[in-house]
């Protein structure tokens, strides 16, 4: 009899341990609708990164019974220009989108307010931050899928070596620490090249929208802003010019890569990766590619660190860099089936599709998911994993910082960006070029009804 | 003049012009060769430094990761939908342009009427307009139309885009034909269908087939107006696709070369089929004003 | 029946088309050019005059209201343009680099077909081999050479530093020092447009008669002589058969350029077709953008109208 209720108890109790550890993994969402029949189109993101989130979708069309159609599968910045010429034209007959926080502003008119399709528990795993981000007018028009911001990458190995260090401590007078703030960065970073221990000292992308953010994350970090509360351009400031000049010196002392203006993000990788580059910021979205040896030079040999205050000229108003976005979606306002998009959305940034997506390195915008993945991480291999993910949550919490979020920040973008490049080869002085940009840039938005 | 010195100079010579050819020849098709190279080789030779100049082994994978043959990589790349849609945009626009780019060239070339020289010229300078102009302001008014994303619609631009050029090269061939033979057409009582149709044509046909490659070819590589004109795969041909491959932060190189190599294989059968004519077709008229 | 009757005014026709006698036959021809007007119509002059309306607004992609004409307004684009620094340098990179493709494009493959007609190893294969650049999409070979000059990466750099020619430090970034990254454009298109230019100059190169070169030797002409004097001008029909053609697709070299450098960096490459596309869809500018689009159309028109002129000039030689 007591050996009966012995086992009937163990039972219970194994199974009661059962349903907490399937109440421990994450869950999937939106999958509580039948939509047998309906075809659910989406312009998605392209790319080999991305596969979690294309097998996912399979899951999601065996449970409700929905057909998902993917009817464009581009980068970003493709998806930008569809996404303006089907909204000009009537044409955005799909039911999601994918999209960005730098580029919603541009499109709210077009598309569908999604606060009163989220319940209030359902948006509360998200990152406050990223939702206020995502809200624009007070409609919310953004589900958040990943968000990424740089911290400084730096090649281990110069940062361990006594004889540098003596080196640097002979030629500076200070000691060689991983940079907090950009005057550090310089010197190190010229150190490091004018000395031959690095092939190049840092690197940047120098081209459109990514040039663009990072000379606005550096004269951020500056204590500068692009903007004032009129919208009239301030960039030109003395915080500004010095950045320029900072770039413009890099560039002709060889401290970027000589085609600096023709890269983007894959070229600026492909220096680090090849071990060539001291100091840098960097997304977080790269480290498994930086970690696997197979394809990366630097893999093991690199460390991070919190993104770098800027140049003293701004005085008391420095603060840590962090340029930040996040990956979204949103439905059109002329999608034909908003309520099949949403569902769509919640199981695609649900916590399990989230989470798995976390695995591969992706930052997520979820609390739940956070903390999933540092758990997970405590027991890594390697304990940079850990690191990476607590520093990444400290700069998502304190430091992440979009954009002006108007609709003129691609327009803004482009006559920006081809002045600074005109400052960094050479072809202008930063003043001068600083306020050719924003003459122009004043021009624009004095059409655009600003002033 | 002394003829044994000649000799050796002339052999020296001739040895030199072969190998200067030979050389710059060699160079000019380099790209090509790399890229069929870039398609067949692991993709770790690829992005490399130093450069791997020649495969240590060549591989399908890229054409097994494209066609969905390899269980571990899901299948992005709708090349079967691009091939689709570029063998019919190409083919049908090809028929109908070189139809009616034939009528209207044998018209310039045969026969006298008000405002020739405007049609003509009218003709040839719509060709001058550019994609860029073009694409957009189309898009707009075949969206109203609901020819957006669709072949027919795209194959209906590209006739318009090739008559130009062909009604231009049929009028040279046309008015190579001896007029004698016209003559005595409509001597024996031919209309002017029928001289056009049973005399002419017939011995057009080269001009016919250099104007079709052109056409063909134009229609296979066109990227500005299907850019725009193809929201999604559904209409989308070779060009824009080959931004499938252009991913968010890279770019897959060899899946491009790859993909890019099967494009080329309509254009290296017509090259090899139609070399003679190629030359014979785009000379007309000069020779004989 | 053929009409022979010899007019002057028929005689001023026959001389400026330098054709057969052409046939007066009412109705007919008209009935035969009218489905390729009527297409080219509806495909290109409805959009054309559709986009001119536009350029007269201030529309924007993203505000439908905005496309609405004011006679007040309706210049504005224009005068925008005239006064914009960006579009007259443009302008100038556009001019510059058609000039120098098609003039060096010409010249080279000159030389080329000079070179193959004197070939007599392997005639046929080399003929093949000049022919592979046609079967490359003009996307293609933007996307290639953007690969082959990349300063990091490039076949190029590589090549040069392993014969010893730069320094691995010294790495060349030809998609951005001036005029380098004008060149490296230009170089693509060249290659580009070589094989169609050469077939055609060799053609004509090897129809020459041989009588001609007989009696000059004879005489006792250099090579270069006999070229200049014998070749080069009889070559002159094939030469803008050659040049027209070109001008007909030199609108294909936008996919070069915008694949290449996409008018960077710091505008340094910028050219029309470029300019337009950042105006009209990435800034949403439409109605400024339809504004250059006419502007280039002017221009692609006068372009191709010369090389019309000179090649019924150089028939009429004949």
């Amino acid at each position: 009899m007591i050996r009966k209720l012995f086992l009937i108890v163990l039972m219970l109790a194994l199974l009661s341990a059962f349903a907490v550890s399937a109440q421990d993994e994450a869950q999937y969402a939106g999958l509580d609708m039948d939509l047998s029949g309906i075809t659910i189109k989406m312009a998605n993101i392209g790319g080999g990164q991305y596969e979690v989130m294309y097998d996912a979708i399979s899951i999601f069309e065996e449970a409700t019974g929905a057909t998902v159609e993917i009817v464009a599968l581009l980068d970003g910045f493709a998806i930008d220009q569809k996404l303006k010429v089907d909204f000009a034209t009537g044409a955005a007959d799909y039911d999601v989108a994918w999209d960005h926080t730098s580029f919603v502003a541009q499109y709210t008119p077009f598309l569908l307010p999604l606060q009163d399709y989220f319940s209030e528990e359902e948006l509360a795993p998200f990152s406050p931050a990223i939702l206020d981000a995502a809200t624009i007018g007070g409609d919310l028009f953004l589900i958040p899928r990943h968000a990424d911001i740089s911290p400084i990458h730096y090649r281990k190995d110069l940062y361990e070596d006594e004889a540098i260090a003596a080196a640097y401590m002979d030629a500076t007078g200070e000691a060689l620490t991983v940079p907090t703030n950009l005057e550090e960065i310089d010197r190190q970073a010229r150190f490091f090249v004018d000395n031959g221990h690095s092939t190049l000292g840092y690197t940047l992308a120098g081209k459109e929208e990514a040039l663009t953010g990072r000379f606005y994350e550096m004269h951020f970090a500056s204590g500068g802003s692009l903007f004032d509360e009129n919208y009239e351009p301030t960039f030109n400031d003395d915080i500004g010019v010095a950045v320029a000049e900072l770039l413009a010196g890099w560039y002709a002392d060889g401290v970027i890569p000589s085609d600096t203006t023709s890269l983007l993000w894959d070229g600026v990788a492909q220096y680090f990766c090849n071990n060539d580059v001291a100091i840098k910021l960097e997304w977080y979205g790269w480290y498994a590619y930086f970690q696997d040896p197979d394809s990366c030079a630097v893999a093991g040999n690199f460390g991070l660190a919190r993104g770098f205050t800027g140049l003293s000229v701004g005085g008391d108003a420095v603060r840590p860099s962090g340029w930040a976005g996040a990956h979204a979606f949103s439905v059109p306002a002329t999608a034909p089936n908003p309520q099949a998009g949403v569902q769509l959305i919640k199981f695609l940034s649900s916590e399990r599709v989230a989470y798995e997506e976390a695995l591969l390195g992706f930052l997520p915008t979820r609390g739940d998911v956070w903390d999933r993945i540092i758990a997970d991480a405590s027991d890594a291999e390697n304990p940079l994993d850990r690191e990476r993910l607590e520093l990444a949550r400290i700069q998502v919490g304190e430091d992440f910082k979009t954009p002006p979020l108007i609709a003129e920040w691609i327009p803004f973008s482009n006559i920006f960006y081809p002045h600074l490049q005109a400052i960094i080869l050479g072809d202008v002085s930063a003043q001068d070029g600083l306020d050719a940009a924003a003459a122009e840039t004043r021009e624009m938005m004095a059409d655009a009804g600003y002033y | 003049m002394n003829t044994r010195s000649v000799g050796p100079n002339r052999w020296r010579n001739e040895i030199i012009w072969n190998a200067v050819a030979w050389a710059v020849l060699l160079l000019l098709a380099l790209p090509a060769f790399w890229i069929i190279m870039t398609a067949f080789r692991p993709n770790v030779e690829i992005n490399t430094y130093p450069p791997v100049w020649i495969p240590k082994r060549l591989t399908l994978e890229a054409y097994a990761n494209m066609f969905g043959l390899n269980p571990d990589v899901q299948q992005r790349v709708a090349v079967e939908s691009y091939l689709r849609n570029s063998l019919l945009a190409s083919g049908i626009s090809t028929f109908i342009a070189v139809s009616l780019g034939t009528l209207a060239g044998y018209a310039f070339a045969r026969f006298r009427f008000r405002f020739h020289t405007t049609f003509f010229l009218g003709i040839m300078l719509s060709r001058a307009v550019p994609g860029v102009a073009l694409s957009l302001p189309l898009f707009l008014l075949f969206n109203r139309v609901g020819l957006t994303n669709n072949v027919l619609g795209l194959a209906f631009v590209y006739v318009a885009v090739n008559i130009p050029f062909t009604a231009w090269l049929m009028d040279g061939f046309f008015r190579q034909i001896p007029k004698e033979l016209t003559e005595s057409a409509y001597i024996d009582g031919c209309g002017h269908w029928s001289a056009f149709w049973r005399i002419e044509l017939p011995l057009s046909l080269p001009g016919l087939a250099t104007a079709a490659i052109f056409a063909f070819l134009a229609a296979w590589n066109e990227f500005q107006i299907v850019s725009v004109l193809a929201r999604n795969n559904a209409a989308k041909t070779f060009p824009p696709g080959l931004f499938a491959f252009t991913e968010q932060f890279t770019v897959d190189w060899r899946g491009m070369a790859a993909m890019s190599v099967i494009m080329m294989v309509p254009a290296v059968i017509f090259v090899i089929l139609v070399q003679r004519n190629l030359v014979s077709g785009l000379t007309f008229g000069a020779v004989k004003g | 029946m053929a009409a022979n009757s010899n007019s002057p005014a028929q005689k001023e026709n026959q001389a400026r088309f330098a054709a057969v006698n052409r046939i007066e036959a009412g109705f007919f021809p008209f009935a035969m050019i009218s489905p390729a007007v009527i297409l080219i119509l509806l495909v290109v002059g409805f959009p054309l005059l559709y986009s001119l309306y536009v350029s007269f607004t201030p529309y924007e992609l993203l505000k439908p209201n905005s496309l609405n004409f004011t006679t007040a307004r309706a210049l504005r684009n224009y005068q925008k343009l005239l006064n914009d620094e960006i579009f007259w340098r443009s302008l100038l990179n556009t001019i510059i680099f058609l000039a120098v493709t098609v003039n060096l494009s010409y010249v080279i493959s000159l030389a080329l077909s000079q070179l193959l007609a004197r070939v007599t190893v392997g005639q046929s294969v080399l003929r093949t081999l000049l022919m592979v650049p046609m079967m490359f999409a003009p996307i293609l070979v933007g996307m290639q050479f953007r690969w082959f000059f990349n300063a990091n990466l490039g076949l190029v750099n590589n090549f040069l530093i392993s014969v010893g020619l730069i320094q691995e430090q010294g790495q060349i970034a030809w998609l951005v020092d001036v005029p380098l990254g004008m060149i490296t454009i230009i170089i693509a298109s060249i290659w580009m447009n070589i094989p169609v230019m050469t077939i055609i100059l060799l053609a004509g190169t090897l129809s020459l008669p041989s009588e001609t070169f007989e009696a000059a030797e004879v005489d006792g002409a250099s090579g270069w002589q006999k070229f200049r004097f014998i070749t080069f001008p009889l070559l002159a029909p094939f030469s803008y058969i050659a040049l027209t053609i070109m001008s007909l697709d030199i609108a294909r070299a936008f996919d070069i350029v915008r694949i290449m450098t996409d008018g960077g960096p710091a505008r340094r490459t910028e050219m029309l077709w470029t300019y337009i596309t950042r105006l009209a869809i990435e800034d949403t500018k439409f109605g400024l953008g339809s504004a250059m689009s006419w502007i280039t159309v002017f221009l692609s028109v006068l372009f191709t109208l010369y090389f019309f002129r000179q090649l019924v000039k150089a028939r009429i030689v004949q």
